[in-house]
């Protein structure tokens, strides 16, 4: 294990610290540039690192002492977070300190899902999986073997081995999350946008939920440009926190947004709201559009999404007026409908409509960060099969990524070619894909699954092998490459801030030992400390910055990165329409068909997030399941009252694939047609000690329909019955 | 080597026909020509010559450049690759070009 570089703070540092804060200035709402925060005494160590309690990589400042953290601080200096630590990040120590923590390699003795382990030297563990792994190569080709991992510092050596090991099917986490709005926003921009939220005017935020999913920078900095006199309008079926602090809050039907963004671009075009020099100049298609939602009038609108129709009129005219510097925000998570790329296109085509694409108050282009790639070469293997098993399915799915659902599907029927090998890192699909008895059958349908997590994931209970990996606070990782949207673009580390507890090991050095089982090993060779060397060979400064400030930060251009350049789409210029889609035969603008309509006593679900948890990773957590013991099923009085259910009574929510028991949350808070419930619980590992028997799970719940161009889930499809559980 | 052009040019319009068709598809075996370009082209690009990647050009660019690669630099080093080689290069490159639908990550 590598010594720790990171900071440590004398009590002279901590006094020139203080003198900082004093004398410093704000900058866009955070403390002034101050190193390194107070310590109580001499005894105490701090150490730099990067937050892995979500996606976000926040920096922080760990602070040990005889070995023990025992706070985590925000660590001031890093701008993408704005020096904040939220509740999750708070919590990291709780991970560290899980008793729940695997802590050994296990070995399943029973049936699949039963729960009966065997605890295993490393070696053996080791010589298993590369064994099973062969076979399954030799028996199937390498692509009868499945690689997934979520989003990770760590993940690209899983990428890395997949591919030297020869095999195509590698998934992300993404397919479950937000590629259809990558596959929106980049078919109209040619990249996908951050957005400028801190110097916006005006913020229309349809389906997002920036004050509870938090992302940094937008989070705070939306709050930051409120004070400054952005307005924000919400549009959710939910009153989520962001809809409370929300100038205006509209409960839209859900999966009615396509066609209220076609109405505001029929406003903005037909009443000439947008600047015609601009959209002629950067462009392509303003003809075919205006066309096009011509047939979109906001009465038609207003008949769908339920916002009265001179509401829509008003927001277009406000959103035009505060243009360049509004906008639709892209959002993260467009996993919803079965044409949310679509959907996400038509939010796409008004922020080209606002003129905001590479301007201040709009959406941004990614910013040079400077880390590099680190090449390798993999073998070729003539035996393998053509292409993805989950391959010609939909026509926009990204090579890199894949499709979860239509994998499994793929896996399920052994077409095109049989899988029987997987391998899993810090992804959890049992709870978080939807239709968890397909996901069961898939993990049946394995001959060797490799699960290599922290804790005892409902995936890794259907495991053969469980790998025990360190958390991130007791590991090294590569360097990571992040731009908080205008706040910075920049580089992070980490480093062990204390030792590891168990006889875990990170993925990577798991991956190596494999890789050299199968003769692989010269694809795996190489240290840590090597491998970030190559990552950072065009930053020679940024070792030092990142060992003194636990961020390195690359002053490159924020605004006008377009200039003088061409768009990365077909015509070269933003497509409002795209020729691309018309050649697959897809529609090249977004055409509206309603959503399916909610039979009476019937409900839609609809999924998302709370600020403190991340889904099934977190809920397990000792600090922040003392916030959010379980979840509950967000009911409307109205809804209630006819089916004769209270706050507190446990209810059975039925869909087409399953059920699943929760208590009830009566609250005015959503829409009557529409039931809300949170993600992580229910779960079927035996392993979580703290939400055993909690809640339900939307994996066992949700149907598994997906996204048509990009093959990403759909999982706002579900229309659920709720039925109160009489007591026995 | 008019021969070699003729075929050459021949998939290549073929590519561009399925490209235009399809909607990341080229003519010749992109997967293999991740693999044929990692192997003969990043052995100079990435260390002594530029940095090179799918996404460093457009589709047209790309296009433009394999229409005769007797101009290229590196047409000495290409000697011996085969024309179902080289179209497999191009195929990867073309197919995961900076406008293309899936632009290359660098791996």
């Amino acid at each position: 294990m590598a010594s720790n570089k990171g900071a440590s703070l004398s009590r002279r540092d901590f006094f020139k610290a203080s003198g900082l804060a004093v004398g410093g200035g704000l900058l866009g709402g955070l403390a002034p540039s101050v190193a390194k925060a107070a310590v109580p005494d001499s005894k105490w160590e701090s150490h730099f690192s990067a937050c892995d309690m979500c996606f976000n990589k926040c920096g922080l400042v760990a602070r040990v002492r005889d070995g023990v953290v025992t706070k985590l601080d925000p660590n001031p200096k890093f701008l993408k977070s704005r020096g904040m630590l939220c509740a999750r990040g708070n919590a990291g120590i709780a991970q560290l300190y899980d008793p729940d923590r695997l802590k050994h390699p296990l070995i399943r003795v029973g049936d699949r899902g039963e729960g009966k382990w065997q605890r295993i030297p490393w070696d053996e563990a080791l010589d298993m999986a590369a064994r099973k792994m062969q076979e399954i190569r030799k028996k199937y080709t390498p692509c009868g073997h499945l690689f997934s991992a979520g989003a990770d510092l760590q993940t690209q050596f899983v990428t890395r081995f997949a591919e030297v090991y020869g095999s195509y099917n590698i998934t992300s986490h993404e397919s479950l999350c937000l590629l259809s709005g990558t596959r929106g926003f980049l078919d109209t921009f040619g990249e996908v946008p951050f957005a400028d939220v801190l110097n916006s005017r005006y913020v229309i935020m349809a389906g997002a939920n920036r004050f509870e999913a938090l992302v940094t920078p937008d989070s705070m900095d939306l709050m930051t440009a409120m004070k400054d006199g952005c307005k924000l309008v919400v549009l959710d079926p939910r009153f989520t926190k962001t809809a409370a602090l929300a100038h205006e809050w509209h409960p839209i039907r859900p999966g009615t947004d396509m066609i209220f963004m076609l109405a505001l671009m029929h406003i903005i075009i037909g009443e000439k709201l947008f600047d015609p020099e601009w959209i002629a100049e950067k462009t392509s298609g303003i003809e075919k559009l205006t066309e096009h939602v011509r047939q979109y009038t906001p009465q038609a609108a207003a008949d769908q999404c339920g916002i009265p129709r001179e509401d829509i009129v008003r927001i277009a005219r406000e959103l035009a007026e505060a243009a360049p510097r509004s906008m639709v925000y892209p959002g993260r998570r467009t996993s919803d409908y079965e044409n949310s790329t679509q959907i996400r296109r038509s939010f796409a085509l008004v922020n080209a409509l606002l003129g905001n694409w590479d301007r201040p108050g709009g959406l941004l282009a990614a910013r040079q960060v400077g880390l590099k790639g680190v090449p390798y070469d993999p073998p070729w293997y003539d035996e393998n099969p053509d292409d993805r098993v989950d391959a010609h399915k939909v026509p926009g799915m990204f090579e890199h990524e894949g499709s979860f659902v239509i994998t499994r599907d793929a896996v399920l029927k052994g077409e095109p070619y049989p899988i029987k090998g997987w391998f899993v890192y810090k992804t959890n699909p049992l709870v978080n894909a939807p239709n968890r008895k397909k996901s069961i059958e898939m993990a049946k349908a394995m001959e060797f699954m490799t699960v290599v997590d922290i804790t005892m994931s409902d995936t890794a209970w259907m495991a053969d092998l469980v790998l025990p990996a360190p958390s991130y606070l007791e590991r090294q990782d590569p360097c990571s490459g992040l731009q908080g949207s205008v706040a910075c673009a920049c580089v992070v580390k980490r480093d062990p801030v204390v030792e590891p507890l168990y006889k875990t090991r990170p993925v990577f050095d798991i991956l190596k030992s494999i890789a050299d089982r199968l003769e692989l090993g010269e694809h795996f060779d190489f240290s840590m400390d090597e491998y970030r060397d190559q990552q950072l060979r065009g930053l020679p400064d940024a070792m030092d910055a990142l060992d003194r400030d636990g961020v390195y930060y690359n002053p490159s251009k924020v605004y006008g990165i377009y200039d003088g350049r061409i768009y990365k789409t077909t015509s070269h210029k933003i497509e409002l329409y795209n020729k691309r889609y018309e050649q697959m035969g897809q529609d090249p603008m977004p055409v509206y068909t309603p959503p399916s309509s909610v039979p009476e006593n019937h409900f839609r679900l609809v999924i998302g997030r709370n600020a403190y948890l991340t889904h099934g990773s977190t809920c397990n957590n000792a600090m922040l399941h003392e916030l959010v013991p379980e979840n509950e099923l967000w009911l409307h009085p109205s809804a209630a009252t006819k089916q004769g259910i209270d706050t507190g009574d446990t209810v059975l929510v039925s869909s087409a694939v399953g059920q699943g028991e929760i208590k009830v949350r009566v609250t005015e808070k959503i829409r009557e047609d529409t039931v809300y419930m949170l993600t992580g619980f229910g779960p079927l590992s035996k392993g979580l000690s703290l939400i055993q028997d909690s809640g339900a799970s939307i994996a066992d719940i949700l149907e598994d329909r997906f996204d048509t161009i990009s093959g990403n889930a759909s999982m706002h499809e579900t229309i659920v019955s709720v039925t109160r559980k009489v007591p026995a | 080597m008019k021969r070699k052009a003729i075929i050459f040019t021949g998939a290549l319009l073929l590519t561009l026909a399925a490209v235009s068709m399809a909607f990341a598809f080229g003519g010749g075996n992109g997967r293999k020509g991740k693999f044929l370009y990692r192997k003969s082209c990043r052995s100079c690009h990435g260390k002594t010559a530029s940095d090179l990647s799918p996404a460093t050009k457009t589709q047209a660019e790309w296009t433009a450049l394999f229409k005769d690669v007797s101009k290229l630099p590196c047409n000495k080093e290409w000697q011996g690759l085969p024309d179902k080689d080289l179209n497999d290069i191009f195929t990867y490159l073309h197919d995961y070009a900076k406008d293309s639908p899936t632009p290359a990550k660098c791996s």
